[in-house]
């Protein structure tokens, strides 16, 4: 049984008048891979961008409740959101890549956190990266060429690399596959597979089938509402609440 | 049970699975109700007819597999429907089986002579009846979804096993009364001992069934009748 | 209507717009013709200019200084007396007045050119040399076509006996004509051909120079801090709208400006680059702020998104994702600016630089003048030979707005080929 390593207590955002997450109490193990389902609008995004405080970049946004990491409080006014997320890595659903060449993408992140200083040192966190994320035998050829000259399923897994790069202990993931083929969706959930052995990750996915094949604990999200949260397993073979089997097996109206 | 699926053909595919399941099922009881009949009544002349029905109930279950396979690969079901599916796979096989027993029953009346004894009948009787009322009860409790009804069937197998031991004891008593009855006893040894084989498929249905509505196993193992004294 | 009808109708009325398109296109590009054919032909013969092929005695007896003498004694020596006799031997003259006459024929600088060409060889004295002089702007405008020679004696600049040294001058090859690198090194003068733009280029550069200076850094921080930083609320709305309406306002309101607040209250020194500089920054300010933060809007968000994420603070999104992606639009904005503060005249008028300025300044707080104020001056005055100094300032002036436009597009492909 995995640990916790993020918990959230009593968390509500509103957008301005509009209210968008009702008391959401979650918590994330470590080492762990979970899944976020819902509806369109259901909140799971705002959720996860509460958790590296990517909603501090919206005016009207209002975050009241508690977000603990490691048993720290994270919606303190007073905490360097920039060391946030250095800890807690988000890859988004449109791959994003600098436009600059696939060694500076990766590069960014450790030199602007002082973690790499002479060439070498570069290299070496440039080199893990790419190979952690599965990308290195690919452009290890071509390492000044733009990011963007890549693939889409290369690309994502470029911003795979870079969140890696700073490394993080957390990994938010806002459905990195819905813009990609199944072919590269396949070598991002093996990928995905393999990291969880290192980071605590949290997936928000349309794909019922991917939320199965990936994840290990699941929480669905309805209106807000965190309805019920449990194991993978038994979320989708034999859930408690109605709304979430309604959801799951298609029959939301 | 619930409101309906988005996609109106993905409801519509597994209300077909489920109708044909139902099909199969009655189509399953009455051949056992008429191969139960024909060893009462001895009935040669029916023979021909219960075996053929064995062969429309195999249809149905080429049929149940390839709803399946279907709704596998296109629908991915998940939960409910997950179980729904699955349970269709299972209980399409013990009807399956049950309809092979019936078969073979009614195949093991061709030897038998027409004045077996009254006693003898009537033990057969009342475990082939029990049988079909099971069968009736599980088919009934899947239709509506009752678990508590399923939950009877699992555990009424004790009796099943009962009737099973009474049955077996007369056809043993009949057979020492006279040795030329070997013959034909071994036959009506078999025919009870089918009536046993099917009860117990009418116990796994109904543990799928209860499975299927509750989405957890059955606690612990099915009831057993005293052994049969040798 | 049927459908074929329907077609038709349709098809008819396409080729009438297409029509109509590639008349207007035609029609403006014969105004571009009508106008490049008429500055052309009127500027081009600017760059040459007449010489007379002369015979000089650097007679020992007319001069102070010995052969081998230094570049100082030789500056510091009168070649008068050796120009006027070379001057005079090159035509046989009756009387005093037909010597002036002949002295008229060649220009002011004469003497200069004499002295230019001993500071080349110091060991011309007693020797005969054959110098190209430059002729008198009279003689350089007959000899390029533009006087016409049939008018009356009293109605012309040059009498009958100057054409008959002319027409000598012709016969026996003395005349041709040379590039005229006065136009590009000297100074404004009365003598037109004398004059060039030498000191309007520098004048012009060094205000363009410190517009660039002074209004780029600002005009950029100012969009950053507008576009990235500043709240969303009406003091930034009000800003923006400020900077949109400024852009629009005429130059000469800048040129006012310039003169109450940077002459009549700061004392700075007229007429000089420095001030023309100021004026034209605050112009351009505007012109540049709004593409540039056009630039920056059009930067994608999801850009600043993945910089913060991976933990960049908001200052470093910008300065190192941000800007980088609006500078192309940014230069070429700029550039354009540039361009257009380059031909700027009415602001400049006000300042003072419509002065008759003959050195070439060395400084930006030396009095100049600029190129577009020059086509002015020049195009007032009454010399036949300004004319054609005009359309040719005018050439130059459009070949310099040519460049910069086309540095504008060159940079701004490079840019966009590097970030794709």
């Amino acid at each position: 049984m995995n640990k916790v390593k993020i918990k959230s207590k009593n968390l509500n955002v509103h957008y301005g008048q509009k209210q968008a997450l009702f008391d959401v109490n979650l918590d994330l193990n470590e080492k762990e891979v979970t899944a976020l389902i819902g509806p369109s609008g259901c909140g799971k995004s705002t959720f996860i961008r509460c958790i590296n405080r990517m909603n501090d970049v919206i005016d009207i946004c209002k975050v009241t409740g508690k977000i603990e990491i490691d048993g720290v409080e994270i919606n303190d006014e007073n905490l360097d959101v920039v060391s946030l997320r250095e800890r807690v890595g988000m890859v988004f659903q449109k791959p994003n890549p600098f436009p600059k060449s696939i060694y500076e993408n990766i590069s960014y992140g450790p030199k602007i956190h002082g973690k790499g200083e002479t060439k070498s040192e570069l290299d070496e966190i440039v080199e893990n990266s790419l190979k952690k994320s599965a990308l290195w035998e690919e452009v290890k050829d071509r390492l000044d060429e733009p990011g963007t000259s890549l693939s889409g399923g290369q690309q994502q897994r470029l911003c795979i690399a870079r969140a890696i790069s700073v490394n993080p202990e957390v990994i938010l993931m806002d459905e990195p596959c819905s813009a990609l083929d199944p072919i590269a969706t396949a070598k991002i959930e093996e990928l995905i597979d393999d990291l969880k052995k290192t980071y605590t990750i949290v997936i928000v996915t349309h794909s019922m089938a991917q939320a199965v094949r990936v994840s290990q604990k699941t929480g669905f999200f309805h209106l807000g509402k965190l309805i019920e949260v449990g194991k993978t397993e038994k979320i989708f073979k034999n859930p408690d609440n109605k709304m979430t089997q309604d959801y799951i097996t298609g029959r939301f109206g | 049970m619930s409101n309906e699926h988005t996609v109106k053909s993905y409801e519509e595919e597994l209300q077909n699975l489920k109708d044909s399941l139902i099909k199969m099922g009655s189509l399953t009881e009455s051949q056992m109700s008429d191969s139960m009949d024909a060893i009462i009544k001895v009935d040669k002349d029916s023979i021909d007819k219960i075996i053929k029905s064995d062969d429309e109930i195999n249809k149905f279950r080429s049929k149940i597999d390839t709803q399946i396979m279907n709704l596998l690969v296109k629908r991915a079901p998940m939960a409910i429907d997950l179980r729904e599916t699955i349970s269709s796979l299972k209980i399409s096989q013990d009807l399956e089986r049950i309809g092979d027993l019936s078969k073979s029953n009614a195949k093991k009346i061709k030897p038998l002579p027409l004045d077996l004894p009254e006693e003898l009948l009537s033990n057969l009787k009342r475990l082939g009846d029990l049988v079909i009322k099971q069968l009736n009860d599980v088919l009934d409790s899947y239709i509506n979804k009752n678990f508590d009804k399923a939950k009877i069937v699992w555990e009424k197998d004790e009796q099943v096993d009962d009737l099973t031991n009474i049955a077996m004891q007369s056809v043993i008593d009949f057979l020492s009364k006279d040795k030329k009855n070997l013959d034909f006893s071994t036959h009506l040894i078999f025919a009870t001992k089918n009536l046993e084989r099917a009860g117990d498929h009418v116990t796994n249905i109904a543990e799928t069934v209860c499975y299927l509505i509750k989405g957890e196993y059955l606690k612990g193992s099915r009831p057993k009748g005293k052994q049969a004294q040798e | 209507m049927t459908k074929e009808e329907r077609l038709k109708k349709r098809h008819s009325a396409e080729k009438r717009f297409r029509f109509y398109g590639l008349m207007s296109i035609f029609i403006a590009l014969l105004f571009v013709l009508i106008l490049v054919q008429n500055i052309f032909s009127k500027g081009s013969s600017a760059f040459k200019k007449t010489v007379i092929k002369t015979e000089v005695f650097f007679d020992q007896e007319l001069l102070e200084i010995q052969n081998g003498a230094s570049e100082e004694e030789i500056l510091n020596t009168d070649f008068y007396d050796v120009m006027i006799e070379s001057l005079i031997n090159s035509f046989s003259a009756q009387n005093l007045d037909e010597e002036n006459e002949i002295i008229r024929l060649f220009s002011p600088d004469a003497e200069l050119e004499i002295k230019h060409a001993f500071l080349q060889d110091n060991t011309l004295i007693g020797k005969k040399v054959n110098i190209d002089l430059t002729a008198s702007d009279d003689i350089d405008q007959l000899h390029k076509g533009n006087y016409p020679r049939d008018l009356p004696e009293d109605r012309r600049r040059i009498s009958n006996f100057q054409l008959n040294v002319y027409d000598y001058f012709v016969d026996n090859k003395k005349i041709s004509k040379n590039f005229n690198n006065y136009y590009f090194t000297k100074g404004d003068s009365r003598d037109p051909e004398l004059a060039g733009i030498g000191g309007a280029i520098i004048g012009s550069i060094y205000s363009i120079l410190i517009c660039l200076v002074l209004a780029f850094p600002v005009a950029v921080l100012a969009s950053i801090y507008l576009e990235e930083f500043a709240p969303k609320n009406k003091i930034t709305d009000f800003i923006e709208i400020n900077i949109n309406n400024l852009a629009a306002v005429p130059s000469i309101v800048y040129g006012l400006l310039a003169l109450q607040i940077l002459l009549a209250t700061i004392h700075l020194p007229r007429s000089t680059p420095l001030v023309a500089g100021i004026t034209l920054a605050l112009m351009t300010l505007p012109r540049i702020i709004i593409p540039c933060r056009a630039s920056l809007k059009a930067v994608p968000p999801s850009i600043r998104e993945g910089a913060l994420a991976v933990g960049a603070s908001k200052f470093q999104s910008v300065f190192h994702h941000v800007v980088p992606l609006a500078m192309p639009g940014t230069l070429s904005g700029t550039i354009i600016g540039l361009a257009q503060a380059l031909g700027e005249t009415a602001p400049l008028i006000l300042i003072g630089m419509v002065a008759f300025v003959v050195d070439i300044p060395s400084s930006p707080i030396d009095p100049s003048s600029s190129l577009p104020v020059q086509v002015y001056l020049w195009s007032e005055s009454a010399e036949r030979g300004f004319v054609e100094k005009t359309s040719a300032t005018i050439m130059m002036l459009l070949t310099f707005l040519i460049m910069m436009n086309f540095l504008a597009v060159y940079l701004r492909q490079k840019f966009e080929k590097r970030w794709n």
